[in-house]
């Protein structure tokens, strides 16, 4: 039986070809595929025609699906030693925390100190001085850090201030006008170096909302793109920057702890703002609204279920 | 009040935990030697932690993963210039603890244990190239695009040497391997089997 021309179908329509190849090879080969689910249409149906008159071929079929069996109840083959798995995971969760890269401000000291305490003929000399100095380096290193990141949350609330003082003064440009917080979200996308997305109502307004929605606007900080989002009350106006916390922190003022978050309530240029940081972000919710500073909360909890916890009540 | 992440949130720890069984396995059956075997592993998830950003999806972390480790053991065996030691897989098993199956008894799981450790002696008796054909597509159920990445090779070739593996197991377990389906058969006068 000769194979149409051009025919490629499983399998060939012969005893055998010029290379001496017969069915029986050729089913060999189509044996692995029949087992993995290969075959499908022509293919299979030539495969399965050929078994009943090929004694051989159904014998080597059966030996290779007890194989299989006889392979996969092996499964798996072996097992990973205990002490190897927990060596695994110890260093893939080291290898989970950044390390942290932050030019450390000492470094020159440090260079210092052990250029003098390693100098030979002058080491005694370098005590003297270096001792005393190495004690007052100590209590500095205790204080300064915390100084510094005072000093940037202050950085974050004046700049917070001034986004704010221009959106009330009408000199704030917005790239964005929209009361909808998933636009707001959208709107972002792309724009800032962070994953930006404002809390949609959890449940359908009970009253008309405190404080709406007006808008968006693409900022900096510290050379870094930063949002600032906008809203219009009968109280007042608020604002809402978001940096990344790797250019901005917040320190200071009075510290009010509500769930795992630390909120951080100060005054600046005459204006209350509210700090915090949460998942790598800084916020900072500045108003000028009589009440409560809480209450400029309701920017983002008007339409959630603790809404109350943020109301001013007479 | 959950408003995002930001990008300097530390990253999770890789979970290599479903890889572990499959990548010793596989370390096991290249070196033959239990020690450094676990080296491979370990040196493989460290290498993996480094260059997980060049991990375009989910989908292809298995074959990586594979990739990674077979190019560690070809290193390996460049930098010492001597072929891999042959040590009995029955004396690198010691020490193994396999997974405890508690839904059979212990005369299943002893019967079992038996004919795991008969085919790892088989598969220990195949050269290196069907070894790791036999690994991959058998136990770990690449797919055959999958085991060829990982060997650098066609797939074609990875087709063949899996029928050449297989035929030479069959050899090698004749007893295990020829256990005919709990379906009866009637035999002819001659003891062929009749369809």
């Amino acid at each position: 039986m000769a194979n149409a021309p051009g025919s490629e179908e499983f399998p060939p329509r012969r005893n055998n070809d010029n290379n001496g190849r017969t069915i029986c090879d050729d089913f060999a080969v189509g044996i692995l595929r029949y087992l993995d689910n290969d075959l499908k249409g022509n293919e299979l149906d030539e495969f399965r025609s050929h078994l009943p008159s090929c004694a051989d071929c159904r014998k080597h079929l059966e030996e290779e699906e007890a194989l299989s069996r006889l392979l996969h109840q092996t499964r798996p083959l072996y097992s990973a030693p205990a002490a190897l798995r927990a060596r695994v995971s110890a260093t893939s969760i080291q290898h989970s925390v950044p390390i942290p890269v932050a030019e450390s401000p000492y470094e020159g000291v440090f260079q210092f100190l052990r250029e003098h305490l390693t100098r030979p003929g002058k080491r005694l000399l370098s005590l003297r001085v270096l001792v005393p100095a190495a004690l007052i380096l100590a209590v500095c290193l205790a204080l300064v850090p915390d100084t510094v990141r005072q000093v940037q949350a202050a950085s974050y609330v004046q700049s917070a201030a001034e986004e704010h003082r221009k959106y009330v003064g009408g000199h704030l440009h917005l790239g964005l006008q929209s009361s909808s917080p998933q636009v707001v979200t959208a709107w972002f996308a792309g724009k800032v170096p962070f994953d930006f997305r404002l809390p949609v109502a959890e449940s359908a307004p009970q009253n008309e909302p405190k404080y709406k929605l007006t808008g968006a606007a693409l900022v900096t900080y510290k050379g870094s793109p930063a949002a600032l989002v906008t809203y219009e009350g009968q109280a007042g106006q608020i604002s809402l920057l978001v940096a990344s916390a790797k250019s901005a922190a917040v320190a200071g003022g009075d510290e009010i702890q509500f769930g795992k978050l630390t909120f951080h309530y100060l005054t600046n240029a005459g204006y209350r703002v509210i700090t915090w940081s949460n998942h790598g972000l800084a916020y900072a919710l500045v108003s000028s609204v009589a009440g409560p500073a809480k209450a400029s909360c309701l920017v983002c909890h008007q339409n959630m279920a603790d809404r109350d916890k943020y109301q001013m009540h007479p | 009040m959950t408003l995002g992440r930001g990008e300097g949130n530390p990253p999770s720890a890789f979970d290599f935990g479903k890889y572990l069984d499959g990548l010793f396995g596989y370390a096991l059956v290249l070196s033959r030697n239990r020690a450094e075997a676990e080296d491979l592993v370990q040196e493989t998830c460290l290498r993996a932690l480094g260059a997980m950003e060049r991990l375009h999806s989910e989908s292809n972390v298995k074959g990586w993963l594979f990739t990674i480790l077979r190019n560690i053991w070809l290193n390996e065996l460049r930098r010492r210039r001597t072929t891999p030691e042959m040590v009995e897989l029955d004396s690198d098993a010691k020490g193994v603890i396999d997974p405890p199956d508690t839904s059979k008894d212990p005369h299943a799981i002893y019967v079992g244990e038996l004919v795991r450790e008969q085919v790892r002696a088989a598969i220990g008796q195949l050269p290196v190239e069907f070894r790791e054909v036999i690994m991959l597509r058998e136990y770990e159920e690449l797919s055959y695009q999958e085991i060829a990445a990982v060997l650098d090779c066609p797939p074609g070739t990875v087709m063949s040497r899996l029928a050449r593996a297989r035929s030479k197991l069959r050899e090698l377990l004749p007893r295990l391997a020829t256990t005919p389906p709990s379906q009866e058969k009637d035999e002819g006068r001659n003891g062929e089997a009749v369809a």
